[in-house]
């Protein structure tokens, strides 16, 4: 089995204008970009918004980005920035800071009411971290990312993202002891 | 007794730690959706058609540029070489037809428009330079 292409092959067919190679790389950090846009935004409709429009940025972008080996960090910092920008944006517009986790404004799909719950739960707990917590729990146990992957693309030191590891881990896990019944409401989820 | 959830050893092979991971997937749009991430996919995609368009376009012309540019320096001076060797092998043409003669007949014949004795005439010796 042939391995897959690696970053800097995939950046190189794309700035040719190849749509397989960038499609590649949407599907590899699709899911990371929404993570970071979530971590920093809050809301499931903003950071969706601040995900996809993040890669049509990069694509435009694509001939700035000077180490294509280290694509996956330039993305997540233009993601970072994107979403800054639209929470920045909304808050003029609503004329008031929205605070991590406030209702989307067309909510995702819930399977269940229990899911639902757990997802409200999770953003409050959420938004009492610091956004690089945020980022680094997301990307490590949600999307399943390596300390050093992490290390490399959010621009940290390998102990640092350990530390904001285990202090979000900590903190997530103090405020879902609180609730009642968390262990079947994660059983819902699973 | 009451399982604290700080007392769980939970961690996965890659470190992720289960619980947390369970709880955290609740946040995964694909959760309730299952082809989420292949309707995000596309919507980015269909929105990056026309970049990847001109990309590809501005690859074809880079191309098309040098070809255009080897063409534009090139005939011109193929046609001039073409010409100037058409123009040599005509004048050539006629000194090809002229029959053979030895050294002798040269001598004693004429040539085109004067005799060789009045050549001779025009001829300026060694002896005189000196």
């Amino acid at each position: 089995m042939s391995e897959p292409p690696s970053d800097v092959e995939l950046v190189r067919r794309a700035r040719k204008g190849e749509e397989v190679a960038f499609g590649l790389l949407v599907e590899r950090y699709q899911r990371s970009a929404y993570a970071v846009a979530l971590s920093v935004t809050g809301r499931h409709e903003d950071a969706e918004d601040a995900a996809q429009e993040s890669f049509l940025v990069a694509l435009d972008r694509l001939d700035e980005c000077r180490s294509p080996e280290r694509f996956g960090g330039w993305l997540m910092t233009i993601v970072r920035n994107r979403s800054k920008n639209l929470v920045r944006r909304e808050s003029l517009r609503e004329m008031d800071e929205l605070p991590f986790g406030a209702p989307s404004r067309i909510p995702a799909p819930d399977r269940t009411a229990e899911a639902a719950e757990l997802r409200g739960m999770l953003r409050e707990a959420l938004s009492e971290l610091p956004e690089v917590q945020r980022q680094v729990v997301l990307l490590h146990d949600l999307e399943g990312w390596k300390h050093r992957e992490i290390a490399e693309r959010l621009d940290l030191p390998c102990g640092t993202v350990r530390s904001h590891l285990h202090f979000a881990r900590k903190s997530l896990r103090a405020a879902l002891r609180k609730v009642p019944g968390i262990p079947e409401l994660m059983r819902v989820a699973q | 007794m009451i399982r604290r959830m700080d007392d769980l050893d939970v961690m996965t092979e890659s470190g992720r730690d289960h619980e947390i991971a369970a709880a955290l997937a609740a946040l995964d749009p694909a959760s309730g959706d299952p082809h989420y991430w292949l309707r995000f996919r596309s919507w980015v995609m269909s929105s990056a058609a026309r970049e990847l368009s001109r990309r590809r376009l501005v690859v074809r012309l880079t191309i098309g540029d040098v070809l255009e540019s080897w063409a534009r320096a090139l005939v011109p001076i193929a046609a001039l070489f073409a010409a100037l060797a058409g123009l040599l092998l005509l004048r050539d043409d006629p000194v090809g037809d002229l029959p053979p003669i030895g050294v002798e007949e040269l001598l004693v014949s004429e040539l085109e428009g004067s005799t060789i004795p009045a050549r001779i005439a025009n001829v300026t010796f060694a002896a005189e330079v000196f």
